[in-house]
């Protein structure tokens, strides 16, 4: 545990260090200045897709770019040298990619209040971004382990974002019907944006919720158990 | 003096390759040495030292650390040993002390840092950021890394690749100092400098199979030319012979020579460790 609070402040040392933190937190006031021109119905519709980008596509970014610079630099290879278990690594690694989803959430969630006087319950939007972050974290590690660069990475987040991401956001725009919206739950991207807009906007459909929160942590769980956890020690030895 | 690593039969084949990078090497490294791997790029020498410090697992044969099976030590093996990685690994936008207390904070016993940054020369640089330093300051600082917990056994990989002689000699006397002390030194190289004044004992690693471990010393004796040359002056002109070294002393033409000649040079005729090399594996460095 010593050593767990220890790598995630190196990694949140670096978060600021390389200026992600300051730049995201630079994003989120922008979001605060457009919440002033918004409605409050337009503000409470806006504000999931704004904490649900920061959760998965920022998270899947952050992930991708860091391991592949670390590895660039050798650093991967050289934190296997300390006596710190690779899953504290990793874990590490998926907790400090939350914090720009928390941080979105946070600063989103306070100018709902100040601005619009909207309220709900934080706590419910806290386990659901853990939930969403975890599992789209495990989705940026196998992109991340499955490609030799960043810029491969991101060629694999895009035939990524095709399957999974635009289907959501055609059924947002209607574009698919209603009736089929149990199929785009199969999509770690759907489920998740489901689980934020649910939190924000307290209309809760409990059977949608408790399929999306059981299929995101089986979903974390067979990844990071099969894929992220096998492969990340032989690619840091390779690289 | 016991052994720090016993090696028997190790073969491993990388999962992308069709045939064993390591071919079935046996050796032991003993507590208090610098053990010495020489070989080309390419030779097995790095995949044997990832084995050796738990990077590649999938291998066969016996490995023992101090008598413990390799693999049955947990990640307390790390807080014994030190890696010195040949290319850098370090947080390039953070400065060298930066990165040298955060991996300094996950050891029991740690190194004093300044002490170290002090004999490879970094501690003025050491609010620098490793991004700016020079490739030689990289060494430098993988190796104050390496030394960050005060291992037991020091793996190095071509410690001396890329610095300047002075720096380079720096290193290996501090790294003769450790084994001085007692540290156990893995050192796998293809410089046959680092080799000759480094290590107590050697082995030529050619093709994932390892040929002849033995000291330099009684490698040179064995494959060595045994001979005496000597340059003089005669009539103007600088003239050379070549005597074998068995009855030197009792040789009359040689001693003729010595009397009567204006000697320039003499040299016993030390075959080099490349030559050696070549003659044992048929290979190239």
């Amino acid at each position: 545990m010593r050593n767990l609070k220890k790598l995630v402040l190196g990694e949140l040392h670096r978060l600021i260090n390389y200026k992600i933190l300051p730049i995201s937190l630079v994003t989120a006031i922008i979001w605060i200045i457009i919440f002033l021109f918004l409605s409050e119905e337009e503000a409470r519709n806006i504000a999931p897709l704004l904490i649900f980008v920061d959760v998965s596509m920022m998270s899947i970014i952050l992930i991708g770019a860091s391991h592949h610079f670390e590895k660039q630099e050798g650093t991967i290879k050289s934190m296997m040298m300390m006596p710190v278990s690779m899953g504290d690594i990793l874990l590490a690694k998926v907790l400090s990619s939350m914090v720009l989803g928390l941080e979105s959430a946070i600063v989103t969630s306070a100018a709902l209040y100040f601005i619009h006087g909207v309220t709900f319950n934080y706590m419910v939007l806290l386990i659901f971004i853990i939930i969403a972050g975890v599992a789209h974290a495990a989705i940026a590690f196998i992109l991340a382990l499955n490609s030799k660069d960043f810029t491969s990475s991101l060629g694999l987040l895009m035939a990524y974002i095709l399957p999974f991401q635009l289907p959501s956001m055609l059924f947002t725009f209607g574009i698919i019907e209603k009736e089929y919206e149990w199929l785009l739950m199969f999509s770690p991207s759907h489920a998740a944006s489901s689980l934020i807009t649910f939190a924000v906007s307290s209309d809760y459909d409990a059977l949608k919720v408790l399929i999306g929160c059981l299929y995101l942590v089986f979903l974390s769980i067979v990844l990071f158990r099969y894929f992220v956890y096998s492969k990340f020690k032989s690619n840091a030895v390779r690289g | 003096m016991s052994n720090a690593f016993q090696v028997k039969d190790l073969r491993f084949k990388y999962k992308s390759s069709k045939e064993d990078t390591i071919k079935g090497v046996s050796f032991d490294v003993m507590e208090g040495e610098i053990f010495g791997l020489l070989g080309p790029s390419g030779a097995g020498k790095s995949t044997t030292q990832k084995i050796l410090i738990k990077l590649l697992e999938d291998y066969s044969g016996e490995i023992s650390y101090f008598g413990k099976d390799l693999k049955s030590i947990g990640k307390s093996f790390y807080e014994e040993v030190g890696v010195g990685f040949e290319m850098p690994v370090h947080f390039s936008k953070m400065t060298a002390m930066e990165n040298m207390k955060f991996f300094s904070g996950f050891y029991k016993q740690t190194a004093n840092v300044q002490e170290l940054m002090e004999q490879v020369g970094l501690w003025e640089h050491r609010n620098v950021k490793v991004g700016d330093y020079s490739k030689g300051m990289k060494v430098r600082l993988n190796f104050v890394r390496a030394m960050l917990n005060n291992p037991k056994v020091l793996f190095l990989d071509e410690v001396t690749n890329g610095l300047d002689p002075k720096n380079a000699r720096i290193l290996k006397d501090i790294i003769s100092d450790y084994r001085n002390r007692g540290g156990t030194v893995f050192l796998t190289t293809h410089l046959m400098n680092d080799v000759e004044q480094l290590c107590d004992r050697i082995a030529f690693c050619v093709n994932g199979k390892l040929y002849e471990i033995s000291t330099p010393r009684d490698l040179k004796l064995k494959y060595g030319k045994r001979e005496v040359k000597i340059e003089y002056k005669e009539e103007g002109a600088t003239l050379d012979r070549i005597f074998p070294l068995e009855g030197i002393g009792l040789n009359e033409e040689f001693q003729n020579i010595l009397r009567t000649k204006e000697i320039e040079t003499i040299h016993s005729g030390e075959t080099s460790m490349e030559d050696i090399f070549i003659k044992v594996t048929g290979g190239v460095l």
